[in-house]
């Protein structure tokens, strides 16, 4: 079983920081926190934009983890597929929550 | 024993009851696969039909051939049946019929519940047939969005016969789908590593994965809006803090997943017949798999690209369509590596491979205008318009129907040991391809032009006439085609034509046994060194039937199979299969009973057929397991095997995990509906909190945790040898205490049909409260199995699956009184 959730944990990490990220995109639009501002930016950008990089530094260490020895699975092919989906959750991360950082947030 | 007495021993131990009254009474996969497949094209057949009197009434303006009403019945009817009765049910059936052969194994992991699925399969699809011949079929698109389908606007019977037959029929998805979970981990051939698995094997394990988490929401989202349709609970109604927005994203929640739950068995079947009509492997074959897991939890990041007209900021749809664009990428890889095989191999062009080709021009083009839909501003301008039933139909027709045509043709002699006869496929391939070409690509266009879809009829001003006659000329193009695959499958199945072995000469396990294949499907299970087999042991299949494998001396009347450890397919354990028995379909009629006493408004039989389906599953697991140890049981090769009922991970286990993990989908969603009502529905907060009560969370937490507790003291006692007698007190205590937490909340609730939150918490209570009586119903059960001798040190499986069960109450008790208690307190 250890083999099959090397293999699906990335991909599971993804969907629950894109899920918990727009989840979080509404709840700072029903809070208003895009309407308050720090030095230019607004909370609701900036806790966004925090919690993107968190979750970027979590895929990129599952990866970093993936690839260690220590915890890197057992067996040639489950290891191949655990590290080929672990970039899979990374690409995604980056790539699905982009917009905290390029679009308007509540508009 | 020589192989024609094995061959003898073995049909009369594994076959069905002889004529149809084996027909009610079959567990084996070979019979049940093969009545989902007639079943589901029967209903591919209707839906065609539908299809064509759809496509008669748009072929001209102000067409008189049918009226609005019926339209709308016609376009419902047809999207619903071609989703939830054709295509998931043809993955089912044809994933029954292959996997065991494929993996290496006798059966899947629960024959009876196989068979359950089957049938609730049956009478739920039989409710949805009787609503259209009564006239008085669902009328509100196949996707039901309230408010049109809400009780004010709906007020008929119709849009019940969708949310009760619809949710009664997912049941065989979701048996289907942990059936498949545990059979492809657990029930393969002694050495079939994760690597050397087939790779439709892959797509089936994930695509079951998928039904496991996608199907939950949607069923949550029938069960609501069927509550408030019966009983008032306004959870789709704006005016009592309800969201209609609530509907479309539990829907598409799973809609999206849904379109890659049909593809993906299919890639299967193309990942599977490409190799062997180019004669080679797969190429990229670790790469495939890895897309296909990806594609899978992508398709989850997908589902509000379905709404993107519906006023959602520009954020949430930048993720959405930053998603859409992603997901092209394994898809491409899987594109790209059937490229490769071709590439490599030497391609032979049989009639399965004309369709392997007719999909993957008809895919490419599908997937090319899903990255244009994928794109905002173009989706605003073609949002529910024709271009979007074209692109649609490009994905699941080229995506599904080509792949599942190729798959007929190829597995078609193992099913009937026949090879065809007439040549009728390569013109009905023709006429399919350019028939379904002619019909959707004009759709396109009209589309662009602006025909909205849905709409039973149009003026000849619109400009749309020409191109609807052709749409619909084109159309039955198809339909002729289709009935010509149907024709020549017929005659091939009733003409004496027989084939050779191995027709195609595949790699692969299906194919090593006599054709068609016996009920026993291997007489003695192989020793895998190799992902193809067949290739590589020339001799493998004569060694099978010699009873040089496992388990090749049948044991008296037993069913015996084997499973392996998950990763690297060393030998696990062995097991005994229950044989013929009419329970599944008797429970499904029980189960059916259920639906319908909600659908004719019975309400107060609900209860009653509650209480005998309870009976009848407690009939369905006590018949199964022993009153005495078996010890390690011979199982050949000189191996000896623990019995599945003395370890601690047995298939109840393993199924009940499976079946947790779509329950927790299914609470997942719960909770996700009461947070997107209260950040974003109107008329929140709700004028009236349920009065906070910390010491029923104490009694509850803590009933829930006693309960866990006592099913961990009984397995201990259990193992030790004494009696498990007080950790199942505990047990029953912790159920009783949980059961009783919730009844007094559910009292102290407000009014349900009052705003949405009394309706949220009351549907959450409720949900607990049948977790503990489910638990309590077990401990019982255990109860009563110690009693009867069932349990000792070594047969130990059972305690261990109701630990499982009462770990899962404890966690849902403590996150549903947080819920129902936080907002009254911080309030």
């Amino acid at each position: 079983m250890t083999s099959v959730l090397s293999i699906l944990v990335s991909p599971l990490l993804w969907l629950a920081l894109f899920s918990g990220i727009y989840g979080l995109q509404g709840l700072s639009c029903e809070l208003d926190l895009d309407t308050t501002t720090f030095a230019g930016i607004s909370a609701a950008r900036a806790l966004l934009g925090a919690a993107w990089l968190a979750a970027i530094a979590l895929q990129a260490t599952l990866l970093a983890a993936l690839h260690a020895g220590r915890f890197s699975p057992e067996g040639a092919f489950v290891r191949w597929i655990s590290r080929a989906t672990g970039w899979t959750g990374l690409v995604a991360t980056i790539w699905t929550l982009f917009p905290v950082a390029v679009t308007s947030t509540c508009g | 024993m020589n192989t024609l007495a094995r061959h003898r021993r073995l049909t009369r131990i594994w076959s069905s009851e002889p004529g149809w009254k084996g027909w009610f009474s079959t567990v084996n996969h070979n019979d049940v696969g093969r009545m989902f497949l007639v079943t589901s094209f029967f209903y591919f057949v209707v839906a065609g039909v539908l299809a064509m009197l759809i496509r008669a009434q748009l072929a001209t303006p102000h067409s008189a051939f049918v009226g609005p009403e019926i339209y709308n019945q016609l376009f419902t009817m047809h999207g619903t049946i071609m989703m939830f009765l054709f295509a998931i049910p043809t993955f089912e059936g044809l994933a029954i019929y292959l996997l065991p052969k494929m993996l290496g194994t006798r059966d899947l992991a629960y024959p009876r519940l196989t068979a359950y699925g089957y049938w609730c399969y049956f009478f739920g699809g039989g409710m949805l047939v009787f609503s259209m011949l009564a006239g008085i079929a669902p009328d509100g698109g196949w996707f039901m969005y309230p408010p049109l389908t809400s009780k004010l606007y709906s007020p008929g019977i119709n849009t019940d016969f969708w949310l009760i037959g619809i949710t009664f029929v997912e049941i065989s998805a979701i048996c289907a789908a942990v059936e498949f979970t545990v059979s492809i981990l657990k029930y393969r051939a002694p050495g079939m590593s994760l690597s050397k698995m087939p790779i439709f094997a892959w797509y089936a394990l994930v695509t079951s994965l998928m039904i496991l988490t996608g199907f939950p929401p949607l069923i949550l989202g029938s069960v609501l809006l069927e509550l408030e349709r019966a009983f008032g609970f306004p959870f789709f109604q704006v005016d009592l803090g309800g969201d209609s927005l609530l509907w479309q994203h539990l829907f598409w929640l799973f809609g999206h997943p849904e379109v890659y739950i049909i593809f993906l068995p299919a890639a299967g079947v193309i990942s599977t017949i490409l190799p062997v009509m180019s004669s080679t492997t797969l190429l990229g074959y670790r790469w495939v798999v890895a897309a296909a897991v990806g594609l899978a939890f992508l398709s989850f990041g997908l589902w509000v690209h379905h709404m993107f007209t519906t006023g959602i900021p520009h954020m949430g749809l930048a993720f959405f369509s930053a998603a859409s664009t992603l997901v092209a990428v394994p898809t491409g890889i899987q594109v790209f590596a059937w490229i490769g095989t071709i590439w490599k191999g030497k391609p032979q062009l049989k009639l399965p491979m004309l369709h392997i080709l007719g999909f993957f021009l008809t895919f490419v083009i599908g997937g090319l205008t899903g990255v244009m839909v994928a794109v905002v501003p173009f989706d605003w301008q073609v949002h529910d318009t024709a271009f979007v039933t074209a692109h649609l139909h490009y994905v699941l027709f080229g995506g599904f129907v080509f792949p599942i045509l190729a798959g007929i043709y190829y597995w078609l002699p193992l099913m009937t040991g026949r090879k065809r006869f007439f040549r009728l496929g390569e013109i009905a391939f023709a006429l399919i391809f350019v028939g379904f070409h002619v019909t959707f690509l004009a759709m396109h266009w009209v589309g662009l032009l602006g025909q909205r879809r849905r709409i039973s009829t149009y003026a000849p001003e619109d400009g749309w006439t020409t191109i609807n006659l052709i749409s619909s000329v084109g159309g039955f193009i198809l339909a002729f085609g289709l009935a010509l695959v149907l024709v020549e499958v017929a005659l091939q199945v009733v003409t004496r034509h027989r084939t050779k072995r191995n027709f195609w000469n595949s790699g692969s396990l299906e194919w090593a046994m006599m054709m068609p294949p016996p009920a026993y499907t291997f007489a003695s299970l192989p020793q895998v060194k190799d992902r193809d087999p067949l290739w590589h042991e020339r001799l493998l299949p004569v060694q099978i039937a010699r009873g040089e494998g496992y388990l090749g001396d049948p044991v008296g009347d037993r069913r015996e199979s084997m499973t392996v450890e998950i990763a690297t397919g060393a030998p696990d354990f062995h097991l005994i299969y229950p044989t013929n028995t009419r329970l599944p379909i008797f429970f499904s009629a029980v189960t059916g009973l259920f639906f319908l006493s909600m659908l004719v408004k019975l309400y107060w039989f609900a209860p009653i057929a509650l209480v005998g389906m309870a009976a009848v599953a407690w009939r369905w697991v006590w018949v199964l397991g022993q009153k005495e140890d078996l010890g390690p049981q011979p199982v050949g090769r000189g191996l000896q095997l623990s019995n599945a009922a003395e370890v601690d991970r047995s298939p109840g286990w393993w199924g009940s995990l499976f079946l947790l993990v779509a329950n927790a989908t299914f609470f997942g969603s719960l909770l996700f509906g009461f947070a997107f009502l209260w950040t974003v529905a109107p008329g929140w907060p709700p004028p009236v909190f349920i009065e906070p009560s910390l010491l029923a969370v104490a009694i509850g937490v803590g009933s829930g945790v006693l309960a866990a507790i006592g099913t961990f003291a009984a397995i201990r006692s259990n193992r030790r040898g004494a009696s498990p007698t007080f950790g199942l007190l505990l047990a029953l205590a912790g159920a009783l205490g949980v059961a009783a937490t919730f009844v007094f909340t559910i009292l102290r609730m407000p009014n349900p049909t009052e705003h949405a939150y009394g309706a949220t918490m009351l549907v959450m209570g409720s949900y607990g409260l049948f977790h503990a009586i489910v638990v309590l119903l077990m401990v019982s059960f255990l109860f009563a199995r110690m009693r009867a001798g069932f349990l000792s040190a070594a047969r130990r499986a059972e305690p261990a699956i109701v630990n499982l069960w009462a770990l899962y109450l404890a966690a849902i008790t403590t996150l549903i009184l947080v819920a129902i208690n936080l907002p009254g307190l911080v309030a």
